[in-house]
């Protein structure tokens, strides 16, 4: 049981690793826009897709078909913003969100009519994970834990230290005062949209390369990205890595005393709890992104 | 807008003739007397979890209808089919019922693939007196207050695991791990393992019911892997065995794996490598392939790649349409009360509609013979036997290497 433990607490770390990118995504793009954009699912699936079509079609190698996956998607979640999301600018977040839910639709069947409903893999052999004390990790989980560690960093120095971090800091406070101080607002919407879409395309071809591409990956996964952005604070991009954390442990921790049917009870009872008792976040700060 | 001569716009006219143009383009027999279509509907899944099947089994009964139209269809009716995709979601399934019933008309729905879907469905078609035939597994359906309604040819529950018992306990398997995504049939399925093993003298080391659509089972495959099992029977579909697998692999298990065809096909060793699949069982209620029946879909479809779904959706149609010839009530009744009567023994071994369709002229009493088995019911419309085929995968090919009697 010792041995298991680890076990659990490290698939819960790679889970975490895996939802940090597109809690950030969430958090950056809630930041600035103000509502909850629910085609970050569908940009996973593209990015899984995207990623495929290079890999397996092209036949590219994994390193550069993740770095066209990002470029493009980022391109993706411009395209998206300029379509769906600009002329709707002024609206209220719920006809934003509902919105998003339509464009998530439409982006995943376009995947279905695009690559079919079959599942796919990446032109990657599968290996035996490697093994200490007991506990297990597969290579491509540790290289896929260590570029989503620096992806995390990456984001938290650009948004900090960057002008356009700093920018997109101001717009996220208040964006009346921010265009009154000369900031473009639609110039930091469109980068925020790009670096979001390309950070979640990133996470998506890790779910691919960790498990297997298919229409709905992206589906799976935004119920645990919402409760990991809303347990950081929604809105905080530096406390959604710590949402995303905190959910991969609890669903996979659970597993010891929980029947695993009640995986999904998980990322909903957080979101419950912490709209109860902590609508601020777990980690309760104010300070946004 | 103003009238011409005739009374007709110009639009109004073009109308007039476009509609006739269409009409005559679509190749509808234009009979003077012609009487009524009979409607069915069919609800395969065509998408979702189901989606490999789907396709094949509604083409299945596309072609099979297309030769009966063309051969002067049931004493001179001719059969038109409505399509519905399931999606393998109970929802989705019920809207289309709804379509299939209440718009379409239909007298009979075919090919319902998830248990949960045949389940959704079943009340809306006996409450409307519409015929249900499905390839669902699971035992509720047996249990269905359906005044007989529900039909399926796929074998419950019951006789499944049963077959996958004796299989285990013929290979010598002691220590068996059962996991099975969560389904109204994951439960009874693995009871009834549990106790047909252990009474002898094996043991089900560990039993997990997993969720669907997760994006991985690393947890779930820890605390599996954690009771030692030397065995893993597991009742999965495709898209989670395919991330099972490779996780199983990368866990370093190296025991074996025994499922159904739904949760191992090729598709899913193409995709997890054929290292990962190796040495894999596959244990599913199979076709009868020595059967003329068989020989005529082969025929029908043109591919000798036939998966034992779509060879169960040949036998609906072939089924519902033999009962309405025999009985000549031509609504869901009268498939519920003559199916047996066509089906079951005594009577002359027929495989096709048309081979029926002459002995039943005749005056004479037949006993279809399906694609998939024998096609004998008992009193809850559910199949008496079934063959099983086991296969195992072998360099990234699955190898048929038995047969066991249902």
């Amino acid at each position: 049981m010792g041995d298991q433990f680890l076990q659990y607490v490290l698939n819960g770390i790679l889970s975490g690793g895996i939802l940090a990118l597109p809690a950030i995504a969430f958090s950056l793009l809630y930041g600035i826009l103000r509502f909850p954009n629910f085609a970050i699912g569908t940009y996973i699936t593209a990015g899984g897709f995207i990623a495929y079509a290079a890999n397996v079609t092209l036949g590219l190698p994994i390193p550069l078909a993740f770095l066209l996956t990002m470029v493009l998607c980022g391109f993706l979640g411009v395209g998206v913003d300029q379509l769906a999301f600009r002329p709707m600018r002024e609206r209220r977040p719920l006809t934003l969100a509902i919105v998003s839910i339509g464009v998530s639709f439409i982006l995943e069947n376009m995947a279905r009519f695009i690559w079919g409903n079959d599942l796919r893999s990446y032109n990657l052999p599968v290996q035996r994970g490697m093994e200490w004390g007991g506990v297990r990790i597969g290579k491509e989980q540790l290289i896929i834990l260590l570029v989503s560690l620096i992806f995390m960093v990456w984001v938290q120095l650009l948004l900090k230290y960057s002008r356009l971090g700093k920018s997109m800091r101001a717009v996220a406070d208040n964006p009346m005062l921010a265009s009154v101080k000369g900031i473009d607002s639609e110039g930091i919407i469109f980068r925020t949209s790009y670096l979001g879409a390309a950070l979640t395309g990133a996470a998506g071809i890790m779910v691919g390369i960790d498990t297997a591409i298919d229409p709905l990956m992206g589906f799976k996964l935004i119920l645990s990205i919402f409760a990991a952005a809303i347990l950081g604070g929604i809105g905080s991009a530096t406390t959604a890595v710590g949402g995303a954390f905190f959910v991969g442990f609890a669903e996979e921790v659970s597993m010891i005393w929980l029947p695993a049917t009640y995986k999904s009870a998980i990322g909903f009872g957080m979101i419950v709890l912490v709209l109860l008792f902590r609508p601020a976040g777990l980690f309760r700060r104010t300070q946004v992104i | 807008m103003e009238k011409n001569d005739k009374g007709l716009t110009r639009r109004e006219s073009l109308k007039v003739f476009g509609a006739g143009a269409g009409f005559l383009a679509m190749g509808f027999p234009i009979k003077l007397n012609a009487q009524e279509p009979i409607r069915l509907g069919t609800l395969c899944p065509l998408t979702g979890a189901g989606g490999p099947y789907g396709p094949q089994m509604q083409e299945a009964i596309s072609r099979v209808v297309k030769e009966m139209n063309d051969s002067g269809g049931i004493h001179g009716r001719q059969i038109q089919l409505f399509h519905e995709d399931s999606q393998t979601n109970p929802e989705a399934a019920v809207r289309a019922t709804h379509k299939l019933i209440e718009i379409n008309k239909v007298i009979a729905i075919m090919g319902t693939w998830a248990s949960a879907v045949t389940l959704a469905i079943a009340p809306i078609c006996y409450n409307n007196k519409v015929f249900d035939i499905s390839v669902s597994g699971a035992d509720a359906i047996s249990d269905l207050q359906d005044d007989d309604y529900i039909f399926r040819t796929q074998p419950n529950t019951f006789v499944q695991s049963g077959v996958y018992g004796q299989f285990a306990l013929e290979k010598g398997w002691k220590k068996i791990a059962y996991i099975a995504i969560q389904t109204p049939y994951a439960k009874t399925f693995g009871d009834t393992f549990k106790k047909k093993v252990e009474a002898a003298g094996a043991k089900v080391v560990e039993y997990l019911i997993y969720e669907a659509n997760k994006p991985s089972y690393r947890s779930e495959l820890t605390k599996v892997l954690g009771s030692n099992p030397e065995h893993i029977v597991i009742m999965g579909y495709s898209p989670d065995s395919i991330v099972i697998f490779k996780e199983l692999f990368k866990m370093g298990y190296k025991g074996g794996v025994v499922g159904p065809g739904f949760a191992i096909n090729q598709k899913v060793v193409d995709n997890v490598g054929a290292e990962v699949a190796e040495g894999i069982y596959i244990l599913d209620p199979g076709t009868d392939p020595q059967s003329p029946a068989y020989k005529n879909l082969v025929r029908l479809l043109g591919t000798t790649d036939i998966n034992s779904y779509a060879a169960q959706t040949y036998d609906h149609i072939n089924l519902i349409a033999l009962s309405l010839a025999e009985g000549k009530v031509y609504f869901g009744t009268g498939i519920r009360d003559h199916l047996r009567t066509i089906s079951n023994p005594p009577g002359i071994e027929v495989g096709s509609f048309q081979e029926g369709m002459k002995f039943l002229k005749e005056g004479k009493k037949i006993n279809y013979q399906g694609a998939s088995g024998a096609c004998d019911f008992d009193g809850k419309g559910d199949i008496l036997s079934r063959p099983f085929i086991f296969s195992q995968v072998k360099s990234g090919k699955m190898v048929t290497i038995g047969w066991i009697k249902g």
